[in-house]
C-alpha cells in the first residue's frame, strides 16, 4: 500500500489548489515544496520590516479564484482580505501623458475620449466583444481540460460562442488593440498587458488582448501580500487532511512499468503515491525528475521543442516617505512598436536597459501594514530580462543597475525615490530560476504563444506516464494565478473522472 | 488540374505573405517555425 493517494510536487497555487480539492474528496494528499515557503511566484517575503511580493502583484479574474474556494466550501472573500484596487492603472505614456483608468466601464470611456473621442466610442465595442469572449471563455475554455482533439470538439460543442473568437487565437495582441483603438496614445496605453501573455505585441495571441477590459471586473490586492491567497488553500486543505512539507527537494519521480509511484528525494528517502501531481516546470519535471528513458519519441520531441517564457526582474523597495503615485498600480509604457522592437534588439539579444517600462505596485498605499510606520514599499516589476546578459553577468551588473534604475525612476517616475531608499534588492533571472528551481527564471514556464497553448502545451494528464497529472503555468491555461488556479480544478475533475 | 491549383494558391499565399507588414510577418514567422513541433508536442 503506498504512503499516500496522492503527492505534490510544488506548492505554487496549482499545487495547492488540486492538494486542498482532492484532500476534501477525501485523498491523502502530502505536498513536497523545495523552498522555504509556500505560493511560488504568488508569494511574499520579509525583508528588515518590509514585507515584499515576490512576483504577482494583483489578482485578476477573481471569480475563478472564487470557484476553487467554493469548491472547497466556502469562498474567496472570506478566506482572504482583499482589498480593490481603483484605478486599475494610471498609465504613464512614454511623452508623459496620465490617464487613469478606473474600474467603472463609462470611467474609463470617458478617460479615453478626453485624448480621442473616436476611441471613447469604440471602448464600448471592444468592451461588448471582449466580455462575450470572456462569458464563453470562462467556463467554456479556462476551466475545461484540453488534453486531446476530442476534448477540443466537446469544448466547442459545449460552448458553441467559442468559435465566433477564433479569429483572435490567429492575430496578435496588436492586431486585436489596433482593430479598435485608432489613437497611438490610447493604443499605447492599453499596450502593456501584452506581457501578462508573456510576449510583445506583435507575438502574443490576440485573445490575451482581452486583459484590459477584463481587469474592469476588478482588480485586487490580498492584504497582508499575496502570499495570502496560497495561504487560505494550504488552511482549506490542512481542514481536510492535506500535508504540506517545506524545504524539501524532489530528486526524481519513481516510475514502474510506465506509472508514477512515488518520488525519491534529495536526502535518498522514497515515498510512495497512488498519484504523482507535478507543480513544477514540465520540462524540468519531463527531462530531469522523469528522464528521457521513459518518454515514447515522439513525446521526447515535443518536451524537446518547448520554449520557456520569459523572466521578469523585480526590483523590491523599502522607502522612508510617502512616494507621490497616485494608486496600486502605476503602468510605464511605451509604443507597442517599441516593445516589440525592445523583444528583438535588446531581450533576444541579451540586452538589458536601465531605462524601462514595465508596472509599479505601491503595496503599502493599499495595505500599510506591509512597511514599518512612515515608510512604503514600491515593487517594480522591469521589462522582461534575457537570462543571460551578453558579455557580463546578472551579478556583475547588479549594482550598476540598481542605481541607474532608481536614478532613472526618480526622474521620470517617483520623484525623490533617490533620496528616500531604505532596502533595496533586485531579484534578476538568474535570482529567480535559484529561489523558484523555474529554469530560466520563466515566470509563466513555456512560451504561451499559440503552438504551446491548449493541445500543444504539455496535458494535464500525462499522456506518457500513467498516474501522472499537470498543473500550474506548464499546462493549460497557462501562467498567472487564476489560471493556474483554474488547473488545479482542471486537474481534481480529471482525477475524480479516471482514478 | 490539382497541380495548378496548388500553385495558384502557393503564389497567392507568398504573395499575401510579401504585402503583410513587418510585424504581421513576424508573428506568422513564429508561427510557422514552430509547426514541425506541433505533432511531437501533441503527444507530451
Amino acid at each position: 500500500m503506498a504512503d499516500y493517494d496522492v503527492l505534490i510536487i510544488g506548492a505554487g497555487c496549482g499545487g495547492l489548489s488540486v492538494g486542498s480539492l482532492l484532500a476534501k474528496k477525501g485523498r491523502k494528499v502530502l505536498i513536497i515544496e523545495q523552498s522555504d515557503r509556500i505560493g511560488g511566484c504568488c508569494s511574499t517575503f520579509e525583508k528588515d520590516g518590509f514585507l515584499f511580493d515576490l512576483g504577482a502583484s494583483l489578482i485578476e479574474d477573481a471569480e475563478v479564484i472564487n470557484w476553487a474556494f467554493e469548491r472547497l466550501g466556502t469562498t474567496l472573500w472570506k478566506e482572504v482580505d482583499l482589498v480593490a484596487c481603483d484605478p486599475v492603472y494610471t498609465v504613464i505614456l512614454k511623452d508623459g501623458t496620465k490617464i487613469k483608468y478606473p474600474i467603472s466601464s463609462e470611467g474609463t470611456a470617458q478617460a479615453i475620449s478626453k485624448i480621442s473621442p473616436e476611441d471613447g466610442k469604440r471602448w464600448f465595442e471592444y468592451a461588448k466583444h471582449m466580455q462575450g469572449f470572456l462569458d464563453a471563455a470562462f467556463k467554456g475554455f479556462f476551466t475545461a481540460p484540453v488534453n486531446t482533439v476530442a476534448d477540443m470538439v466537446k469544448m466547442f460543442a459545449r460552448t458553441p460562442a467559442l468559435l465566433k473568437y477564433g479569429p483572435m487565437f490567429a492575430a496578435s495582441y496588436q492586431d486585436v488593440i489596433e482593430k479598435y483603438f485608432k489613437d497611438e496614445r490610447i493604443r499605447e496605453s492599453l499596450s502593456y498587458q501584452t506581457f501578462y501573455g508573456g510576449l510583445p505585441p506583435e507575438l502574443c495571441p490576440g485573445y490575451i488582448a482581452m486583459i484590459p477590459w477584463s481587469e474592469h471586473d476588478g482588480i485586487h490586492y490580498s492584504k497582508g501580500g499575496m502570499i495570502g491567497i496560497p495561504e487560505a488553500f494550504m488552511r482549506c486543505g490542512k481542514k481536510f487532511g492535506m500535508e504540506v512539507k517545506l524545504n524539501t527537494l524532489v530528486k526524481k519521480v519513481i516510475i514502474k512499468d510506465k506509472k508514477a509511484v512515488g518520488v525519491a528525494l534529495s536526502d535518498g528517502t522514497e515515498i510512495t503515491s497512488d498519484l504523482v501531481i507535478s507543480d513544477i516546470n514540465a520540462k524540468k519535471l519531463y527531462l530531469d525528475l522523469i528522464g528521457e528513458e521513459h518518454l515514447p519519441r515522439l513525446a521526447l520531441i515535443g518536451v524537446k521543442s518547448y520554449e520557456y517564457s520569459m523572466a521578469t526582474p523585480m526590483f523590491y523597495l523599502g522607502v522612508d516617505y510617502e512616494p507621490p503615485l497616485e494608486g496600486h498600480h502605476t503602468l510605464m509604457t511605451v509604443p507597442m512598436e517599441e516593445m516589440s522592437d525592445y523583444w528583438w534588439n535588446q531581450y533576444k539579444k541579451n540586452q538589458y536597459p536601465h531605462e524601462q517600462f514595465g508596472i509599479i505596485s505601491w503595496t503599502s498605499g493599499s495595505d500599510p501594514s506591509l512597511a514599518p510606520k512612515g515608510s512604503h514599499v514600491i515593487i517594480l516589476t522591469l521589462a522582461p530580462g534575457p537570462y543571460k546578459l551578453n558579455g557580463t553577468t546578472w551579478d556583475k551588473e547588479k549594482p550598476v543597475l540598481m542605481e541607474r534604475i532608481i536614478e532613472y525612476m526618480s526622474k521620470k517616475y517617483i520623484p525623490g525615490l533617490a533620496d528616500h531608499v531604505k532596502v533595496a534588492m533586485l531579484s534578476t533571472p538568474v535570482d529567480f530560476e535559484k529561489r523558484l528551481l523555474s529554469p530560466e527564471g520563466a515566470i509563466y514556464a513555456l512560451r504561451q504563444d499559440v503552438p504551446h497553448t491548449t493541445i500543444f502545451r504539455p496535458a494535464a494528464k500525462s499522456k506518457s506516464i500513467k498516474g501522472l497529472y499537470l498543473v500550474g503555468a506548464s499546462t493549460h491555461p497557462g501562467g498567472g494565478v487564476p489560471t493556474t488556479i483554474a488547473s488545479g480544478m482542471i486537474a481534481e475533475d480529471l482525477i475524480e473522472k479516471y482514478e | 488540374m490539382k497541380s495548378i491549383l496548388a500553385i495558384i494558391i502557393l503564389l497567392a499565399g507568398f504573395l499575401g505573405f510579401k504585402n503583410l507588414r513587418d510585424s504581421k510577418k513576424r508573428f506568422f514567422k513564429e508561427l510557422l517555425r514552430q509547426v514541425p513541433y506541433l505533432i511531437p508536442r501533441y503527444f507530451v
